[in-house]
């Protein structure tokens, strides 16, 4: 049996995400309060195409789960480049800690970075029901009983803050990333999930911008409580149109999506845009390139 | 003397560049296959890459200046319609480079020092492809460099240059000696008063926030991170020159870490030129 060289065909092969994953890895770890680094999703199984995103746990000592989240937004911009604060994913299953999603240009493409961070004391049991491949694997100082309890409070509170205009146009703009990779896929099924979500997102941030003190949940009441005004007429104008549209978008519905919603920002939440301007024209610059 | 006539001094415009000729430049900036070389040095991040199209060697692999009479590289022989205008511009040049800032790159708050000999040369910019968060902060204000003309940048001032969020900025670089020709070109210098935008003062109150952001980042065990966040500072605000140095010094000390003091103290005098 001869002996075949596939080293050069398996690095030429690897994943476009590995050099990305690896450099976050690296940034991530520096600090000595990161107890794990786990990679779950197809990056994980070995099922990546060239749009996956890349979707890390990081464990961290249970009381420094505070600073640790309160930190994230500028890490990830400083040190990875992320084009936007990150989005507070509620997509994510609650296995005891708080998810991010951060969009980082790499190689002239965004790519959409998943942070779930774990206080340590729940990794066991993470790890119990998630797949996932280990990159890190500290061990935890002693976790002291009331460190479990501060980052379980903290974890709740942080799930239970209602979102600001700045975050809910985020969770636009990330959602449009993620339906235009549905879209590439021809994942229908998933595409529906998130257009809904999208139109959601549209209802919460109209609301939280003109009613924030609203009595009425979700969907209920939203002419009786909005439409009394030119803007709040044209906000719901602009919600009419996102859900007139077809179930399952095309990648043009979504851009007119974006694009729509920056226009209902502009006109009822103008300050939700502050400091964003560049980030959105870069935003619009790579997901022309998706 | 305002804002932007002292700026005028610093940066301006000069001819513009036939927007058709300038699209095909950008094309073989964007497709060369060009042996770009990483530029590493104290003042930036990392992130910068320069190519040669005229020097002294007629390699497009060496990146070191230094006064001659340039010749074409082989990659400026690749690239037909960049030749084109370096012939009709008809200067005497000493460099010629292609140069690449990353999305996230930086060029620290720095003054150049004049390292050649006293001859007069002037550096030309020519922006190839770029994007509104790539730009240049000097005297407190950001200039972002537009596509279709030729800029000259002469900056004495502490400035910084900087691509957030990217994608790539390219830009065509040509440093070249003061003949008639170059002061025919430069015989009208400007600059448009809608391309320079003035930075926020930053208050007591946002550099409190700030340095307690890069502390928490520090006490986590992002000492590195910290610093950056610290230098970044100097492209979303008007500070006083070397304040980025300081903070990170008063960070440092606040840390109790006396050689990273003595390190960010040594690194201020040197980059700004200080002479105490």
């Amino acid at each position: 049996m001869p002996t075949l060289h596939l080293a050069e065909l398996t690095f030429a092969n690897r994943p476009a995400q590995l050099p990305l994953l690896s450099r976050l890895a690296d940034i991530l770890a520096a600090s000595p309060a990161v107890t794990h680094l786990l990679v779950r999703g197809s990056l994980a199984h070995g099922t990546a195409d060239r749009l996956s995103d890349v979707d890390f746990v990081v464990g961290v000592q249970d009381a420094d789960l505070p600073a640790f989240v309160g930190s994230l937004d500028d890490l990830m911009s400083v040190e990875a480049g992320a084009l936007l604060p990150g989005w507070r994913d509620t997509i994510v299953a609650d296995l005891g800690g708080v998810g991010m999603v951060f969009l980082v240009p790499d190689e002239g493409h965004l790519h959409q970075i998943d942070l779930y961070v774990a206080p340590a004391s729940r990794v066991p049991r993470l790890r119990a029901t998630v797949a996932t491949a280990v990159l890190l694997d500290r061990e935890p100082a002693l976790a002291p009983a009331e460190g479990t309890a501060v980052a379980e409070r903290f974890a709740a509170e942080f799930l239970a803050r209602p979102r600001t205009c700045a975050e809910l146009l985020i969770e636009h703009l990330v959602l449009a990333v993620l339906l235009h990779k549905r879209i590439k896929r021809g994942q229908r099924f998933v595409a529906y999930s998130e257009w809904h979500r999208l139109h959601t997102a549209t209802k919460d941030l109209i609301k939280t911008a003109l009613v924030p003190a609203s009595r009425f949940w979700g969907w209920y009441q939203l002419r009786e409580e909005i439409a009394l005004t030119p803007i709040g007429r044209a906000c719901l104008g602009d919600l009419e149109a996102a859900i007139g549209g077809p179930a399952v978008p095309s990648a043009a519905d979504v851009d007119a999506a974006v694009e729509r919603t920056l226009s209902l920002v502009e006109r009822a939440c103008p300050e939700a845009m502050s400091g964003l301007e560049d980030a959105i024209t870069a935003y619009r610059t790579y997901l022309e390139q998706m | 003397m305002d804002t932007l006539t002292a700026l005028a001094g610093q940066i301006a415009q000069l001819d513009t560049v036939d927007p058709a000729q300038l699209e095909r430049m950008r094309h073989e900036a964007l497709t060369a296959q060009a042996p770009w070389k990483a530029e590493y040095s104290a003042y930036q991040s990392g992130g910068w890459w320069t190519t040669s199209l005229m020097n002294a060697s007629g390699d497009a692999a060496d990146v070191t200046i230094g006064d001659c009479a340039a010749q074409p590289t082989d990659l400026l022989t690749r690239m037909p319609a960049t030749a084109a205008l370096l012939t009709e511009l008809g200067l005497n040049y000493m460099w010629v480079r292609l140069a690449r800032l990353e999305p996230n790159a930086f060029l620290w708050e720095h003054r150049d020092y004049d390292e050649l000999d006293q001859v007069e040369r002037h550096r030309l910019h020519i922006p190839l492809h770029t994007n509104t968060s790539a730009f240049l902060v000097t005297g407190g204000a950001k200039v972002h460099m537009t596509g279709g003309r030729i800029w000259r940048l002469t900056p004495t001032y502490a400035h910084g240059v900087c691509n957030l969020l990217g994608p790539d900025r390219i830009h065509l670089i040509a440093d070249v000696y003061a003949d008639d020709t170059y002061r025919r070109l430069a015989r009208r210098p400007m600059l448009h008063p809608g391309s320079a935008e003035p930075l926020p003062v930053a208050g007591p109150a946002v550099i409190a926030e700030r340095l307690q952001a890069a502390r928490a980042m520090a006490d986590l065990g992002y000492a590195d991170a910290a610093e950056r966040m610290l230098l970044r500072l100097f492209y979303t605000y008007a500070l006083p020159e070397g304040a980025v140095y300081d903070l990170i010094a008063e960070l440092h000390t606040s840390l109790g870490n006396e050689e990273a003091v003595t390190r960010w103290t040594t690194a201020k005098r040197r980059l700004l030129a200080l002479t105490a």
